[in-house]
């Protein structure tokens, strides 16, 4: 029999006190830095404790690649509702996958969409969500930072500066593709940043020629500075046509000068909205500019919708991924296309009433044209900041005015051990076409007083109705360009 | 100490000579050998998911291995009465005790290092890595190491006064309980939905339960690129925390069994 049982009691004491405070004190909290899948905890703590335990065993990534490929099958499928449990589970057992986070994002950003093809964008947040999750998660490489840029750029189109933040950081990663480079010039461009983006170009043409000198032979070297030597020289003659360089010297030049941008050129816009049936809208109107490539991004949403800004919505405001986003709140945004300078176009929601649940009472209806984000050809007449556009009613340049925006870098591994300054954007404001007109919800179900044979029907003050009739868009009348 | 010795090396050649255990082995090492072509699950994480499910294969087959092992140690020799033998003799329960212990660790440690050459030889063959690479993935082995050291002295202190089939459940039980406390405890401090009560008891557990996802530290190896801080003193810390709960575990062991009839 042990002799100093007592003894032995203590010692498993002091040893199971020993354990515990060493395990709370330096093992739990560094493996938690060092060794825990997941940065900070992120995905984990929005799942409930019963969907943590599918977290264990050390076979997430193997259980996460299963499903991602069962994902695909739904894919192929058209079953886009069963991918979305799938994108969250896979990015739970595995956040190191970023093809799951990029082929995710692009999927609740993109393909929600209505019999029209019209983009539900109330899930745009949560795909941005998705890839600000993935870059905090796989902070060293510029994939996802690139991936969540491009949404800025390409879905949303909107706070130009966002795109930027991204596309800066995409640059900070040193295994960015060089090809894809070339895309934080032209957010630069979008953001009114013209010497930047052209400091841009000359820099990345610097890469280019010495990596193309160095392997002459290799022709995807030699092809990305060929690229980038064009878009230099295109830029410049840019810069210099639409009046640009003018008007950096503040000296009157610009005004003086003959530019394309100089005299600014009335758009003349003006609409009428006509419900023609419950959820159905027909657009008619004006808009004096070019017959063909320019499309007026109209906005029909709740008047009191949540986060809602001038013509666009919160974009960035959701830290979480939501598949069910705002299942009562209407917001539809499209384009409408102009021909011949006139626009004839209708938005069919009926068939749609999940996306468009109209059960608010009042709706605002935006009408917004920004020269940023106009196809060069008529952005060589309206210039980067709307200069050579003006509306008589419309033009604005209040709601889009000069701007700056911090934001803290994402760290890396090599920041660790140094603090990160705030990087600061300025994005110069613009001139831009922006009216509303409102519709109740009664008119756009055409409920009550709107039940009948009578549309209802709103129009801006200036609308005249076009006496040229519809058979005659079928011809495509070109103007020229530099005409005053 | 050449008691202990004695009875630590008759263990390791009992567990080599059984057959029960060279079965548990032998499906690890062919599950180890199907993994590589489970790389196309993923074409750009390829290494990842082999390498990430070639340590949980060889996670799953060594607790399987130190469970089998530890919970039939002692009741097998009182079944055959070898026990009798052995304790007539000057050896003493807690030497008896400690010696099958370490001839389990020395057992396991065997065992592990033969599936870490193998599946180190077949990432080789598969994948071309680097010796540093390999050096690098070599190094969680000797973690899993540890942790079936803690799960082999779980095994032995029920074993001391629990039938072998009980035993199999409890340890298996304190094991996967074991596995995810460090994720569980960190996700519940951590979601705002969890009641402060909950909270508390995921603390408690957290702290008193062998933790064995202190061991698993394959992240930055499977996904590189991490900045690990104190990595080396936080080998030494594991190794103390080992250290410790073996202690509490074999002590506890030698209580119970210096008080049990044989």
């Amino acid at each position: 029999m042990l002799k100093n049982l007592q003894a032995l009691w203590i010692g498993i004491v002091v040893l199971l006190c020993g354990q515990a405070a060493l395990q709370k004190a330096f093992i739990f909290p560094t493996w938690q830095k060092n060794y825990s899948v997941e940065a900070e905890g992120e995905i984990s703590a929005q799942l409930s404790p019963d969907q943590i335990l599918l977290q264990l065993f050390g076979f997430r990534e193997f259980l996460a690649g299963i499903l991602w490929v069962r994902a695909d099958g739904f894919f192929d499928e058209g079953n886009y509702d069963a991918i979305l449990p799938i994108i969250k589970l896979c990015t739970t057992l595995d956040p190191k996958q970023i093809d799951i986070y990029a082929t995710g994002m692009w999927h609740i950003g993109y393909n929600f969409t209505d019999e029209q093809q019209r983009s539900d964008r109330r899930y745009v947040a949560s795909a941005l969500a998705l890839g600000k999750q993935g870059s905090r998660q796989n902070p060293e490489t510029y994939e996802l930072f690139f991936e969540t840029g491009w949404m800025w750029y390409h879905k949303i189109q909107d706070d130009p500066w966002q795109a930027v933040k991204w596309f800066q950081e995409a640059h900070r990663r040193k295994d960015i593709l060089p090809a894809r480079k070339n895309l934080l010039s032209h957010a630069y461009m979008r953001n009114g940043q013209i010497p930047e983006a052209m400091e841009m170009y000359f820099t990345l043409y610097g890469e280019a020629a010495k990596s193309a000198n160095a392997a002459s032979h290799d022709y995807s070297s030699t092809q990305i500075r060929d690229t980038l030597e064009n878009n230099i020289d295109t830029e410049i003659v840019r810069m210099v046509q639409r009046g640009w360089v003018a008007e950096q010297k503040h000296d009157g030049s610009f005004e003086k000068g003959d530019y394309d941008a100089n005299p600014p050129f009335d758009t003349g816009f003006s609409c009428r909205v006509v419900v023609t049936a419950p959820r159905v809208v027909h657009f008619e109107g004006t808009w004096n500019v070019l017959p063909v490539g320019t499309r007026i991004r109209v906005v029909l949403r709740d008047m009191d919708y949540p986060g809602a800004k001038i013509a666009e919505l919160d974009w960035d405001g959701s830290t979480n991924v939501n598949f069910e986003p705002g299942v009562n709140q209407t917001f539809m945004q499209d384009d409408l296309y102009v021909k011949n300078r006139r626009f004839n176009h209708d938005v069919d929601m009926s068939k749609d009433p999940t996306m468009y649940p109209c059960v608010s009472k009042t709706y605002l209806l935006e009408f917004y044209y920004s020269p940023r984000i106009a196809p060069p050809h008529i952005q060589d007449k309206f210039s980067w900041n709307g200069e050579g556009m003006k509306d008589k009613v419309f033009s604005r340049e209040d709601i889009r005015g000069a701007k700056e925006f911090t934001y803290d870098p994402f760290p890396m591994a090599s920041d660790h051990d140094k603090p990160l300054a705030p990087i600061t954007i300025k994005s110069p404001g613009q001139r831009v076409f922006y009216t509303t007109l409102t519709l109740t919800r009664d008119q756009l179900l055409r409920l009550g007083e709107w039940a009948g044979s009578r549309s209802p029907s709103v129009a801006t003050s200036n609308y005249k109705q076009s006496e040229s009739s519809q058979e005659a868009d079928e011809v495509i009348k070109v103007p020229t360009l530099r005409g005053k | 100490m050449n008691v202990i010795w004695n009875i630590a090396s008759t263990t390791v050649g009992e567990a080599i000579r059984r057959r029960v255990l060279l079965v548990i082995l032998l499906i690890g090492v062919l599950l180890l050998s199907i993994i590589p072509a489970l790389g196309i699950l993923s074409a750009r994480s390829e290494t990842s998911i082999t390498i990430g499910t070639m340590f949980a294969v060889m996670r799953g087959t060594s607790a399987l291995i130190a469970i089998v092992l530890t919970i039939y140690m002692l009741p097998n020799e009182i079944e055959r009465r070898t026990i009798y033998t052995i304790l007539s003799k000057p050896v003493q329960r807690w030497q008896f005790l400690v010696g099958k212990y370490l001839g389990a660790v020395l057992a396991l440690l065997l065992m592990i290092f033969m599936m870490t050459v193998f599946m180190l030889l077949l990432f080789w063959v598969f994948q071309h890595p680097s010796i540093g690479k390999l050096a690098e993935i070599a190094k969680q082995p000797f973690m899993y190491w540890m942790e079936m050291s803690l799960l082999a002295a779980v095994g032995m202190f029920f074993s001391t006064f629990i039938a072998p089939l009980v035993n199999f459940f409890m340890t298996i039980g304190i094991w996967l309980v074991g596995t995810v406390l460090n994720p569980l405890y960190d996700t519940l401090s951590k979601n705002a939905n969890t009641q402060p009560l909950m909270k508390g008891i995921a603390t408690i557990v957290t702290n008193i339960l062998p933790n064995f996802a202190n061991y698993d530290t394959k992240n930055p190896i499977i996904n590189p690129g991490q900045v690990i801080q104190n990595g080396a003193l936080y080998n030494w810390a594991t190794v103390g925390y080992t250290a410790m709960y073996v202690g509490i575990l074999l002590l506890l062991s030698i209580v119970v069994f210096d008080r049990r009839e044989v």
